[in-house]
């Protein structure tokens, strides 16, 4: 009985003294020490940046940090970090896309949360519970080998869009369940004069590789490389969902492969095609009259069901401390990342028209209605798979290769059968040099 | 005495007014020169390799494994790579000529006597394309050849009833920009070779308008002499460029759709960028320069006389 009053004493006097800290911990009060402390980020011309640039003099005033923000098309993104990082440049946050951060964590370039934590005791907002993240998205945007390097920051699923009017006239009233359906049930019907079913993003890059080519392998219940680390492209799951991709041009307009992220959602925005499957960033373009002529008959659904699930397209970006910046820009930039991503300013995140990746801020219910795609994105994320594209380093030069033959299977320059098969030798080529097959390397994901 | 005393103070003055000229073309020409050849023997792939301080406080250090002509051996052993340098010639002798040969057109109508004011502001309107950045012209390109929103599909279609594909069709998207390469840089040959023109003597050229109305042979026997050095500068010039060919087309296709438009200079800045292997970009640059040089030297034996 004593031992038991002994432990709920000290319990009461630990989350007392918990409490109090808490109370105690203040943005200004931490940063008191950064005042006048520049840093460096690059951010993109998406939403979630721009909600951010909103948000940042309220955060440049309460701490006297100065946030330098640089943007930068995506495509030329990895490269400016990675020259910087390699010069030990100037950047302080690292944005990191989830394929970078195999290459970012293993090259040294970015600081596990741990360590910020230790050395920046007083700097750790009590309340930056890591567990109110979703977990595929701290899993898959920010943690490398079990270790956490960034918080999850513009965050994506892949959903369906829809014209919900041109549906009706069609004669459906909800949108399809199944890829299969999609094609075979939807598209004849709504392809017809001049107007087309839908349209997939396929352009040269990484939207043809992400976007386009690897929606295709896992909803199949294919993947990209086996469990021993061996391509896999000639599998028949994988075979399956190529060849269905094939399948789809009959119902999207002419020319798809030239279709990057801008082209299908305009394309959807000004009624030429019924459907396309994009990032969940895309909503505040697709619901603003100035960019879309279909804001009223918009309609919003997970991503079609493929033979083996649903396994939507996953996409996102963490923020993460750079190992290059001194302890004060160090210091500064974790307040800032903490900051951005805290639970206190989600809400004022999605109002701006970015995308929180924090779980609290979707059980407000009133909150939650006014954002419809917010229900079908939290459904996907239950349902994602983490390694939808490979997060090690060597992606990026798979991505390359998927992007040139991927397009050339569209456009019909190869046959699917051919194109997987120089994609898997070319693969394993990458993977050989990588030191995957030799010991050199332990097997990643 | 005195000879030598002015032979030697010519020499000095030169050394002086020479020697910042060679310092920076050394610094911005050869040592990245050197730098690129001496990274084409390593395994240097940028991510894995580590900057360990300066030797004598210029030559970077890195923790690159060294690994000879390994790099060299694998990019001829690239279908890629020898994919990318095809289409990069192939691309080479259907743009050249047509830009020869519009550009001789239009020196030849800038040459004849008449319409001088029309004569200036045509003068004028050729600076345009050469002036326009390389990242306009590509823009311009994806918007005129848009299959939807596209100029030139709204006439195409008001003609023949259809909208190709220009930027998703591989034979197309070549054509296109080629057709973009061409209208920019036409204007410069015409430039050039009309500035040789005005060379030809004027006494000569009316002494032979006298002996016949054939234009061509005039051109051949009177004007072509005089056109030779411009046209050996435009080969060397526009081939070097053509080699080196990034913005435009990055912007409009980015080397797609496929590899249907992906010339060397795009090859070489997607392994050097995207996957970071300095090395074998390296190694593929050297190839580049050394195809530029040789083609060089051609044009020079074969194509320039001496007036």
């Amino acid at each position: 009985m004593s031992k038991l009053f002994c432990t709920l004493c000290a319990g009461i006097t630990f989350s007392c003294l918990g409490l109090s800290v808490a109370e105690a911990w203040s943005l200004e009060e931490a940063a008191k020490d950064y005042k006048g402390t520049e840093i460096k980020v690059i951010f993109l011309d998406r939403p979630g940046y721009r909600a951010t640039i909103k948000m940042l003099p309220e955060f440049e005033q309460k701490t006297g940090i100065k946030v330098a923000y640089e943007i930068v098309p995506y495509e030329s993104t990895r490269e400016k970090e990675v020259l910087d990082f390699s010069a030990q440049g100037d950047l302080t946050i690292a944005l990191v896309d989830l394929v970078w951060l195999g290459e970012f964590a293993e090259s040294g370039w970015i600081v596990p949360i741990d360590e910020l934590q230790k050395k920046f005791a007083n700097l750790t907002d009590p309340d930056l519970d890591l567990n109110d993240f979703f977990p595929l998205l701290l899993n898959a945007f920010g943690t490398w080998n079990n270790t956490v390097y960034g918080l999850p920051f513009d965050n994506y699923s892949g959903l369906l869009y829809y014209n919900k009017e041109m549906l009706k006239q069609a004669g459906f009233d909800k949108p399809p369940e199944t890829w299969d359906d999609l094609l075979n049930v939807y598209g004849p019907k709504l392809t017809k004069g001049g107007k087309y079913a839908f349209a997939l993003q396929s352009r040269r890059g990484e939207t043809q590789s992400c976007d386009s080519f690897m929606r295709f392998i896992w909803p199949w219940g294919g993947s990209l490389l086996d469990a021993k680390f061996k391509p896999n492209l000639m599998s028949a799951k994988d075979q399956e969902g190529l060849d269905f991709r094939q399948k789809l041009e009959k119902i999207m307009p002419p020319g798809i492969v030239d279709f990057d992220h801008n082209e299908a959602v305009n394309a959807l925005a000004q009624g030429q095609v019924a459907m396309i499957t994009e990032w969940s960033a895309f909503y505040s373009t697709l619901a603003d009259p100035k960019t879309s002529k279909i804001v009223n008959d918009l309609g919003i659904a997970p991503e079609p069901k493929g033979p083996d699930g649903r396994k939507p397209a996953l996409g996102g970006f963490s923020l993460a401390v750079t190992t290059q910046a001194d302890d004060k820009k160090k210091g500064a930039a974790w307040l800032f990342i903490e900051w951005v991503t805290s639970k206190a300013k989600a809400k004022e995140y999605v109002e701006n028209g970015g995308v929180s990746g924090r779980q609290s801020t979707y059980q407000d219910k009133d909150f939650v209605a006014k954002y419809p795609f917010v229900s079908p994105m939290v459904e996907s994320w239950k349902q994602g798979v983490p390694e939808f594209r490979p997060r090690f380093p060597e992606w990026p030069q798979l991505s390359e290769i998927i992007a040139e033959w991927g397009t050339k299977m569209m456009d019909g320059q190869t046959t699917v059968k051919q194109g997987s098969e120089e994609i898997d030798k070319r693969v394993q080529d990458v993977l050989k040099k990588a030191g995957y097959y030799d010991g050199k390397k332990t097997l990643a994901q | 005495m005195s000879v030598d005393k002015s032979k030697r103070t010519y020499s000095t003055g030169a050394f002086f007014f020479l020697a910042p000229a060679v310092a920076v073309l050394l610094a911005v020409g050869i040592f990245p020169l050197i730098f690129a050849v001496g990274v084409s023997f390593h395994q240097f792939l940028l991510p894995k390799v580590h900057w360990h301080g300066n030797f004598l406080g210029v030559w970077p250090i890195y923790d690159a494994p060294l690994s000879w002509f390994q790099n060299y051996i694998s990019i001829f052993q690239d279908d890629s790579f020898r994919d990318a340098l095809s289409r990069t010639f192939l691309f080479l002798i259907i743009v050249l000529p047509c830009e020869l040969v519009l550009g001789l057109a239009i020196a030849l109508l800038l040459h004849k006597p008449g319409n001088e004011l029309l004569k200036k502001i045509c003068r004028v309107a050729l600076v345009i394309p050469m002036a326009t950045t390389f990242a306009v012209v590509g823009l311009m390109g994806r918007l005129m050849f848009d299959a939807n929103y596209g100029i030139l599909n709204y006439l195409w279609s008001l003609i023949f009833r259809s909208r190709p594909n220009w930027l998703a069709d591989p034979n197309l998207a070549f054509f296109s920009i080629s057709i973009m390469e061409v209208w920019q840089w036409t204007p410069f040959c015409a430039l050039v070779l009309f500035s040789s023109l005005t060379m030809v003597p004027l006494e000569i050229e009316e002494a032979a308008k006298l002996e016949t109305a054939k234009w061509w042979q005039i051109l051949w026997r009177v004007q072509l002499p005089f056109l030779l050095p411009g046209i050996t500068a435009i080969l060397i010039l526009r081939t070097a460029d053509i080699l080196k060919l990034f913005d435009v087309v990055y912007i409009m296709t980015k080397g797609g759709p496929g590899s249907a438009t992906e010339l060397i200079s795009l090859f070489v800045q997607r392994i050097g960028f995207r996957a970071f292997d300095q090395g074998i970009a390296s190694a593929q640059a050297i190839v580049l320069l050394i195809i530029a040089t040789l083609l060089s030297r051609f044009y020079i034996k074969f194509v320039y006389k001496e007036i």
